[in-house]
C-alpha cells in the first residue's frame, strides 16, 4: 500500500505527515567541524535560488569561522606564554643568584643573571607583540563574518542559520 | 593569515588529488543532465562527502605532525646559535666553558661542561646522526625550517580548498532534497483538487 494522501515518504523511510498549512524539510548539516549549523529550511514552497556568488559567500563564511576558532586557541596559548614570562621575570627579581639555569632547546644552560634578564625582556616583548597581532586578526575576522552574515541573512532570511550551537 | 577569496571557480576540477565539487546552478538541469533520480544523486553526493572526510582526516594528521616539528627545529637552531655565540665570544665571562644541565631520565638531570668546539651532531632520523660544522648545521636547520613552513602553508591551502568543496557539496545536498520535497508538494497540490 502506497503512501496515503498527506503523507510523504522520506529517504530514511520515515513519513512526514503534511498539514495543509506548512511542510518543513529541514536538512541540517555542519558547516564546520565545530558548532555552526547551516540549516536550509523550506518555507511555504518558495525556493530561493542559490547563486555561485552566494555559494562563495557561504564558503568564505565557513573558512572565516574555522580561522576564528583556530585564533581563539592560539590566543589562549599566547596568553599563557605571556603569563609564564611575567612569572619568570618576577621570580628573577626576587632571586639573588648570579648564575641561573636558562632553558635553551632541551637543555638548561648556566647563564649569568644579567643575560637572563635581557633575554627574558626580549622574549616578553616578542610574546606581547604576537598576542597583539593575534587579537587584531581576530577582530578583523569577526568584522568580516558580521558583514557576510548581513548579506546572507538578507538574501535567505529564515532559510539559513549561521549561529553557533 | 589572509583568507584568500575562493580561487576555485565553477571550473576547478581538482587540487592535488582532491576532486572538486562542481557548483550546481539549477537543481532541475543538474538532475536532468546527470540522468540520476533524486535518491541516487543524493547517494552519490553523500559518498563524495565521505571521501572528503577521509582526506580531511589525513590532512589534519599531517598538519599536526608539521606543527609539532617546527618548534623542534627552532629549538635546535637556538642551541646552535648559543654555541656559535660562545665560540665568537669576546667577553671573558662568556669565554668560560658552557655548563649545562640536561635530562638523563625524567626528573633526573646531569651537569655537563661543554668545551668550545666547531661541530655539532645532528640527529637526522632513522637511527642516523651526522656531525656538522656549526655553519653547516645552521644552514641545514634553516633549510629544514623553511621547508617545513612551506609545506605547512601548502597543507593549509589544501585544507581550505577541501572545506570549500565539502560546503558546496552539503549545500547541493540540501538544495536537491528541498527541490524534491517541493516537487512532491506541488504534485500533491495538483492531485488534491482532482480527488
Amino acid at each position: 500500500m502506497g503512501p496515503r494522501r498527506n503523507e510523504i515518504n522520506t529517504l530514511d523511510n520515515t513519513t512526514l505527515r503534511s498539514s495543509p498549512l506548512f511542510i518543513s524539510s529541514p536538512v541540517e548539516f555542519l558547516l564546520s567541524p565545530r558548532r555552526i549549523v547551516l540549516k536550509m529550511q523550506q518555507g511555504e514552497g518558495s525556493e530561493t535560488q542559490v547563486t555561485w556568488e552566494d555559494q562563495q559567500n557561504i564558503n568564505k563564511f565557513g573558512r572565516l569561522n574555522n580561522r576564528y576558532h583556530e585564533l581563539e586557541e592560539e590566543i589562549k596559548v599566547a596568553k599563557e606564554a605571556n603569563e609564564n614570562l611575567e612569572d619568570a621575570s618576577n621570580e628573577l627579581i626576587l632571586s639573588d643568584e648570579d648564575v641561573l639555569r636558562f632553558q635553551i632547546g632541551e637543555v638548561f644552560a648556566h647563564v649569568p643573571s644579567e643575560e637572563v634578564e635581557s633575554r627574558l625582556e626580549k622574549m616578553k616583548e616578542d610574546a606581547a607583540k604576537e598576542l597583539q597581532r593575534l587579537e587584531e586578526e581576530k577582530e578583523s575576522v569577526l568584522a568580516q563574518m558580521a558583514e557576510l552574515k548581513k548579506i546572507l541573512y538578507g538574501k535567505f532570511k529564515d532559510s539559513i542559520n549561521l549561529e553557533e550551537d | 593569515m589572509e583568507i584568500s577569496p575562493s580561487a576555485s571557480t565553477a571550473g576547478v576540477t581538482e587540487r592535488r588529488g582532491i576532486p572538486g565539487a562542481s557548483f550546481v546552478e539549477d537543481v532541475e538541469t543538474y538532475l536532468k543532465q546527470s540522468g540520476l533520480d533524486v535518491n541516487s544523486s543524493l547517494g552519490f553526493l553523500q559518498e563524495r562527502l565521505q571521501q572528503y572526510r577521509v582526506v580531511e582526516m589525513k590532512l589534519l594528521a599531517q598538519q599536526r605532525d608539521l606543527q609539532a616539528k617546527i618548534p623542534d627545529i627552532e629549538k635546535c637552531l637556538d642551541v646552535v646559535a648559543m654555541l656559535e655565540a660562545k665560540k665568537t665570544a669576546g667577553e671573558v665571562c662568556l669565554k668560560k666553558a658552557l655548563i649545562t644541565d640536561f635530562e638523563v631520565a625524567e626528573g633526573i638531570y646531569s651537569r655537563s661542561k661543554v668545551e668550545d668546539n666547531d661541530s655539532v651532531c645532528l640527529w637526522l632520523g632513522a637511527n642516523v646522526m651526522l656531525e656538522y660544522s656549526l655553519e653547516e648545521a645552521k644552514s641545514l636547520l634553516d633549510k629544514n625550517l623553511e621547508n617545513a613552513k612551506a609545506s605547512l602553508e601548502v597543507l593549509v591551502g589544501d585544507l581550505q580548498f577541501l572545506r570549500d568543496q565539502v560546503t558546496i557539496t552539503q549545500v547541493t545536498v540540501a538544495r536537491v532534497y528541498n527541490w524534491d520535497v517541493h516537487q512532491r508538494r506541488t504534485k500533491q497540490a495538483v492531485k488534491e483538487p482532482e480527488s
